[in-house]
């Protein structure tokens, strides 16, 4: 099952943003990042499962800068 | 009476602090004892979360729409340092109360040494339109923010915040609440208080542990940090980064102090805010009955009220320095603080500049018992 990832600078986004999701139905999880791709070095990830579009929404809605987003083919 | 003491230096910092609270900075310690923004283990994310949990607690407390925007600092003095200094840095004047602590004043001071910039307004005891009107008086064009404390902490005489703040947002100034005896004990809505940056002390009406305080960003002005260094966000640029709260943030967090705090702001949740304020406003009051009846004690304010005062009250006895009467005091296992209390402007205004005054303040563990046998102890030491 394939996943959305977006990355998030800081753990702090990176938590309200898996609670934003969570109160509107979107499961998602968040990990350290992992991505090479990524310039700058040391962040957060939020996982989704579904609703890709709805979710990058809703966390540009509540402010929380999206660094950069990757379709994953399997959620970690 | 706890451990021995009968305790009245609650407006220093409370004690004794709830278990709950105690509780929370052993778990801290013990199931969240990793780095917190640094991992992504599970022991990380935790820790991680339970700092965040605090964030939410606090801006739903203060009625602050946005989690991010609540940043632990070491102390109220810290988030105060962080807002003066940055605000200022590139020139501008502020307002301040006839009362401010010196967690105000000396950063206002350190700003420009030889020259003030500040503009000081007078503070009228319940009189909101007069007050109002010397806040307005001292606004001219290089004012940038009017920097206030909510509450004297030495004679508990509270300023009217949310029409200051209101003239504030009029004249586009930035609007600093010092919260340090306030936060805890009487309701502050900074939405509604038309407050940009709140001060918040963690260990006084708070009742977490010591090291621990806030700042709470309601606006958008951008403020430069006081501390540079590493965040766990953007590690590969040496530029800080601007987000909150990581601009502010740099190095680690105290996870203990904030776990404790999240468990004092739930204690007073619990309690009740109002219900904590009537309870210690109570004693402030029975305390001001005893003693103005007494011979030879000094008061300086007219008895407390919920209208235009804090419940600490501030007493001398004639013919003797504040701090041997305080000294007096302990011997009998009575705790409160003497001397000027970090606020000289407060004691110039009363008059009490050269002998100080006795502070005393309750807290929600404070009994009436309590209050009775302190006021027996000064009746006999003022004959």
């Amino acid at each position: 099952m394939g996943s959305m990832c977006f990355y998030v600078s800081s753990v702090t986004n990176a938590i309200r943003g898996k609670e934003l999701l969570d109160k509107n139905g979107i499961r998602a999880h968040i990990s350290r990042l992992a991505d090479e791709n990524i310039k700058n070095g040391c962040g957060y990830c939020i996982f989704v499962s579904s609703d890709y579009e709805r979710a990058e929404s809703l966390l540009r809605s509540c402010g929380i800068r999206i660094r950069g987003a990757r379709k994953m083919n399997d959620l970690k | 009476m706890k451990g021995g003491t009968v305790y009245f230096d609650n407006a220093a910092t409370t004690w004794p602090k709830p278990y709950s609270v105690r509780k929370a900075v052993n778990r801290a310690l013990t199931e969240y004892g990793a780095n917190p923004g640094r991992s992504g283990y599970p022991m990380a994310l935790a820790a991680s979360r339970q700092v965040y949990r605090c964030r939410e607690l606090a801006a739903e407390f203060f009625n602050l729409n946005n989690p991010s925007n609540v940043v632990f600092v070491q102390s109220c003095t810290m988030a105060l340092n962080i807002v003066i200094k940055g605000l200022l840095k590139n020139g501008g004047r502020a307002v301040v109360s006839d009362m401010e602590h010196n967690a105000v004043m000396r950063p206002l001071h350190a700003v420009s040494p030889g020259y003030p910039v500040y503009d000081v307004a007078t503070v009228f005891l319940g009189d909101t339109e007069r007050t109002l009107e010397s806040f307005g008086r001292c606004i001219r064009p290089a004012t940038r923010a009017i920097v206030c404390l909510h509450a004297s902490n030495v004679f508990g005489v509270r300023l009217p915040v949310r029409e200051i703040g209101m003239l504030a947002r009029r004249h586009g100034l930035a609007m600093v609440v010092d919260a340090a005896q306030s936060a805890g004990v009487l309701p502050i809505d900074m939405q509604a208080d038309c407050i940009d940056y709140l001060c918040v002390p963690g260990h006084k009406g708070l009742y977490g542990p010591m090291g621990i305080g806030m700042l709470l960003c309601g606006s958008d002005r951008f403020i430069p940090p006081l501390l540079e260094g590493g965040t766990g966000s953007f590690s590969a640029s040496l530029r800080q980064p601007q987000d909150l709260p990581d601009r502010f943030e740099s190095g680690t967090v105290n996870t203990p102090g904030i776990l404790g705090l999240a468990a004092g702001i739930e204690f007073v949740k619990r309690q009740g805010i109002n219900e904590i304020a009537n309870r210690e406003m109570r004693l402030i009051s029975y305390i001001y009955s005893r003693l103005e009846r007494m011979k030879n004690i000094r008061l300086y304010t007219p008895k407390p009220d919920f209208s235009w005062s804090a419940p600490v009250l501030s007493f001398n006895i004639e013919g003797r320095h504040s701090e041997e009467v305080a000294d007096a005091l302990s011997k009998k296992g009575i705790a409160v603080r003497a001397g000027l209390h970090c606020a000289p402007n407060a004691h110039r205004k009363f008059g009490t500049l050269d002998t100080g005054t006795v502070r005393v303040a309750p807290s929600a563990h404070t009994t009436m018992a309590e209050a009775g046998y302190l006021c027996g102890v000064i009746e006999r030491m003022a004959g």
